[in-house]
């Protein structure tokens, strides 16, 4: 970030927190992000040192997520329920400060990279106690009821379905597999669903572990209302198991130490057949994101070994919805 | 014609040199990136490698799918009839024709594609890691 614009963000902190002088110590983009940025900011904020972090749009995003101010507002509401989850401070929405839309929230301490999560028994001892702390902060957040949120979409079995069908329309391909797993889905669809406000990227590598503890969860974007077990999908779905695929559960647990304490803490049931059905769509829903991070490689607007690479993991996600629907 | 080593041979040349030598004495922040280039590379020396066998034999079992006659193709008439195939085929999946008799024989399809797919792009997937 340039002089002037550090000028700027410092007297952006100094009037939205009341401060009276404030400078920015440090400044660096943090890992992970392929939609956002988070940038770690450390600020001498009238002599006493704070650490945050910047969050803000990646260059050349494709808006299929939320906003910073609408993230922000999601952010304020689960972390006023008590979901463990960074405070938010700061919004910022005019463009004159940094270019782009930010906000600030405090820097949790913790891992949450997916690679070290799974393979590092020192980060986590006791697996079974985070999968529980997991579970019940799950069960907190599909009770947030949140009326000023009115900008979040609701999305039940079938709106995904639609949606996802809708994306493939677009593409020059067919992906006959993808259209199986969404068949499969529609025929096997809930006849009825509970809604609540759902997190819709609550997996291992979005939240932070701190001695051992769940620390908070990161990464809001994709909230909206929805079917509560789509969570639960995506949370166990094999995709996201990283270096322990033997794992159910984000690849550091197995199920019997997360949905009974989900089932407790939420009063709601969870059948082994919705289990099932949420992670093919899982797999599924993935596969789509995959498609579209590849096209904003192939289309020339963001060239990047990462996003083209990202094609390369959608035959996974194809065998992984053969399995779980071949066997019926 | 080009002259030895072909693309084939260069690619696993440089990978190796790029395995052996490179990616060892990178330093940590540049590493991920690294893995990266010696995934695209092998990804591209086994798609090489498999040539248009798998196309083949996906075309082959689209057109029994399909009760076609089996046509021996190659180049770009094999790609093409392949997308227009895969065109119908997600079209009457979607529509719901493979969800009854004829469900084992898609699902017997589409997992060989997959393999054949996973086999140049991702083989470990294929062995269950």
């Amino acid at each position: 970030m340039e002089p002037a614009t550090r000028q700027r963000l410092a007297a952006f902190i100094t009037r939205a927190g009341g401060a009276r002088n404030t400078a920015i110590v440090a400044l660096e983009r943090m890992g992970g992000g392929a939609v956002q940025e988070n940038w770690a900011l450390d600020v001498d904020f009238d002599g006493e040192p704070r650490r945050w972090v910047l969050r803000t749009d990646a260059r050349g995003a494709v808006r299929e997520s939320l906003t910073r101010a609408q993230e922000f507002a999601v952010l304020k509401v689960a972390y006023a329920a008590n979901v463990f989850a960074p405070e938010p401070l700061y919004l910022c929405e005019d463009l004159a400060v940094t270019g782009r839309q930010f906000f600030i929230m405090r820097r949790l301490p913790g891992i949450a990279a997916g690679h070290r999560v799974t393979r590092n028994s020192n980060l986590v001892p006791e697996p079974a106690r985070l999968a529980r702390e997991l579970a019940a902060n799950l069960a907190r957040l599909h009770e947030i009821r949140p009326p000023p949120l009115d900008f979040l979409k609701t999305m039940r079995a079938r709106d995904n379905i639609a949606h996802y069908r809708a994306y493939l329309n677009t593409l020059p391909r067919a992906y006959p597999v993808l259209e199986w797993g969404l068949r499969w889905c529609e025929i096997n669809a809930p006849a009825r669903e509970d809604i609540t406000f759902i997190h819709r990227d609550y997996r291992t590598g979005n939240y932070l572990v701190h001695d051992g503890h769940l620390a908070g969860v990161l990464d809001w974007e994709f909230t909206a209302f929805g079917n509560p077990l789509e969570d639960i999908g995506w949370m166990c779905a094999k995709c996201w198991r990283f270096a322990r695929p033997d794992l159910a559960v984000g690849g550091i647990a197995n199920v019997e130490d997360f949905i009974p304490e989900y089932e407790r803490a939420s009063r709601r049931h969870v059948p082994q057949s919705d289990l099932d059905y949420w992670q093919v769509m899982a797999h599924v829903r993935w596969a789509v994101i995959a498609l579209q991070q590849v096209e904003r490689h192939l289309s020339g607007s963001e060239p990047s070994l990462e996003l083209a690479l990202t094609g390369h993991i959608i035959g996974r996600l194809e065998l992984e919805i053969l399995n779980l629907t071949g066997k019926a | 014609m080009n002259d030895r080593p072909d693309a084939r041979e260069l690619l696993g040349a440089a990978r190796d040199a790029f395995t052996a030598e490179i990616l060892p004495v990178l330093p940590e922040a540049l590493r991920y990136t690294g893995l990266m280039i010696a995934n695209a590379l092998a990804i591209a020396q086994r798609e090489i490698e498999a040539g248009d066998a798998s196309a083949r034999a996906e075309h082959a079992r689209l057109c029994r799918l399909f009760s076609g006659a089996p046509e021996a193709l190659a180049g770009e008439a094999l790609y093409g009839a392949l997308a227009v195939y895969n065109q119908r085929l997600s079209h009457d999946i979607r529509v719901g024709r493979f969800d009854g008799r004829e469900r084992a024989a898609l699902l017997e399809h589409l997992r060989r594609t997959t393999e054949e797919k996973l086999a140049v792009s991702n083989p470990k997937a294929l062995h269950g890691r």
